[in-house]
């Protein structure tokens, strides 16, 4: 793998998850989509910076959003007028959805704090013996009497939400619409519409 | 294809096993495989690897932790980052209320407050005398808030049971609360109720002569004249009517997550689908409405409980048209001239109206 690329992307795209993800709750109107969305935002943009890293990548980002949820009214499947939809919901300005900023040292080891505190238990007791006590998967399974699959596991639900709550940050739920999920905006898995 | 949430779990997956030890250069060259297998499959990868290679910093945390001991919830909040808050600069989003902080609050009193339960236990006898007293007000103290919206606007309410009641345009309701019993009167329009669990006193909400009844449930009541809609996307509610003029009356009904119910005189309609499809019904919470195959009259009329300029349709047969499509109800000009672009339809201006003909 591109280790420069991958660098590139957490530091300059990921890092503004939580402002493209109030930007997509606001601006559609399927929740259950969102994750796809977002998914098919950061693809096109890994692939276009494989290429060039774009000059201006917290534009380039919200650009490719745009771009994104228009495409996707214009391939809506009911046909008639649905097909040209809402665009004028799109054009917001950037920086009315996120004021640039950048994030200390110590504002990100906050922010890590916070995710990791919103771990559930058992989870958070894996992270902590595996990250900072460094412990490999075995041994954490021994210290707490439980199956190596069952440490693996919790690795990967671990590592989703550190993802989730770390870049996604307070974008998290809505005050009243939403359930205790675990990805704050979604319920369930989502489902691939139409095309 | 699969969707993206499958494939990030598939991702962390690949990241556990990996990070599990034993990795061997065959196991390397699967994942290689299954990274070059889609783009879609590589950022998920490499969004979580980030994520989880961040994580190492936690061991920041673990200065003078003995080893084996994961600290509480929270027990940070004295360390170097002090109590700073970095969410400062998003004030649209409260943070989500962790339950630490109260627990830990517990923990730390619970001493005190042993004590202090003697002392109530002794003071108990005496209080039970005044309060056995006062039991008949406490139980008949009702607390009555009412509630209304203008044209166009939408307002989330919490209630003080703990529920919150999202008005509609153009909405209202005489909330009252009681120890038996959380009753809301739908006065007019629609609201959406995400209903605080307390099974020991109902939350019913009544609209001319029905009523719904629920527990701890998400639901929404709209009235329209005569008729009423009633969409439930998590629990299960109980419809049921007051005796008709002519003496009849409508059956009961339980509705489960999914349903759409409508009431009228003639009686109730339940269309059971999945709870995706009731959402839809509820989209204008997020700004927007929904239309499928949908009359053009009975659009205009769905855009003109939001706008204070009305959509008029000026003939029959416009009105007969079918539209679907989501659209912003704020954005009333939109719509318009998104019609007279694709249908043979034509809008004139006429002060507060819009009067919508054949072209």
């Amino acid at each position: 793998m591109d280790d420069s690329l991958n660098n590139w992307f957490a530091r300059e795209i990921l890092a503004h998850e939580g402002a493209l993800m109030r930007y997509l709750l606001r601006s559609w109107f399927r929740r259950e989509e969102i994750h796809d969305l977002r998914q098919e935002i950061y693809v096109r943009i890994y692939e276009a910076a494989a290429k060039a890293r774009p000059a201006m990548p917290k534009s380039f980002l919200f650009t490719t959003a745009r771009h994104l949820m228009t495409d996707r009214l214009r391939r809506g499947r009911v046909v008639s007028i649905e097909a040209v939809g809402d665009m004028d919901a799109l054009n917001v300005l950037i920086d009315e959805v996120s004021p640039e900023r950048r994030m200390g040292a110590r504002q990100e080891l906050k922010r890590l704090t916070d995710a990791f505190d919103r771990l559930p238990d058992r989870c958070r007791e894996v992270v902590w013996l595996r990250r900072v006590e460094e412990l490999s998967q075995k041994q954490v399974a021994a210290r707490m009497g439980i199956s190596e699959k069952t440490v693996e596991k919790q690795v990967a639900k671990g590592a989703r939400l550190i993802a989730e709550y770390f870049y996604g940050g307070s974008h998290a739920r809505r005050p009243a619409h939403d359930d205790a999920t675990d990805t704050a905006y979604g319920n369930g898995h989502g489902q691939q519409q139409g095309d | 294809m699969a969707s993206s949430k499958e494939i990030e779990h598939a991702a962390a997956a690949w990241l556990a096993r990996r990070d599990a030890g034993g990795w061997s250069e065959r196991d390397q060259r699967q994942l290689d495989a299954w990274l070059d297998a889609s783009m879609a499959h590589r950022v998920a990868f490499v969004r979580l690897d980030a994520a989880w290679r961040q994580s190492d910093r936690l061991k920041a945390l673990g200065a003078g932790v003995p080893a084996g001991v994961v600290p509480a919830r929270g027990s940070w909040a004295s360390s170097p980052f002090g109590a700073a808050d970095d969410h400062a600069d998003e004030p649209h989003h409260p943070r989500p209320v962790h339950a630490h902080a109260p627990w830990r609050t517990t923990h730390r009193h619970r001493g005190k407050r042993h004590s202090l339960l003697h002392h109530l236990a002794t003071a108990a006898m005496l209080a039970l005398l005044v309060s056995l007293a006062l039991v008949w007000r406490h139980y008949t103290a009702v607390e009555q808030a009412s509630y209304r919206t203008a044209i166009g606007d939408l307002q989330e309410v919490p209630l003080a049971d703990g529920s919150v009641a999202t008005l509609s345009s153009d909405s209202r309701l005489l909330v009252t609360l009681s120890h038996g019993e959380r009753h809301v009167d739908l006065q007019q329009g629609e609201a959406f109720f995400a209903v605080a669990k307390d099974p020991s006193r109902p939350f019913v909400v009544s609209a001319g002569g029905r009523r719904v009844t629920a527990v701890g449930t998400r639901f929404s009541v709209r009235r329209d004249a005569a008729d009423l809609r009633v969409v439930v996307t998590q629990g299960l509610v109980r419809l049921e009517s007051d005796r008709l003029p002519n003496g009849l009356r409508q059956p009961t009904t339980l509705l489960p997550a999914g349903s759409v119910a409508l009431a009228s005189d003639t009686g109730v309609v339940v269309h059971s689908g999945s709870v995706q499809q009731a959402e839809e019904y509820l989209s204008w919470r997020s700004g927007f409405v929904s239309f499928h195959d949908t009359p053009l009259a009975t659009a205009a009329a769905e855009f003109n409980r939001y706008n204070a300029r009305k959509i008029v349709i000026g003939d029959p047969g416009v009105g007969a048209m079918r539209v679907g499509g989501n659209f912003r109800w704020s954005n009333i000009d939109a719509f318009v001239r998104l019609l007279a672009q694709g249908f043979p339809v034509q809008a004139r201006r006429q002060g507060d109206t819009i009067v919508l003909t054949r072209r």
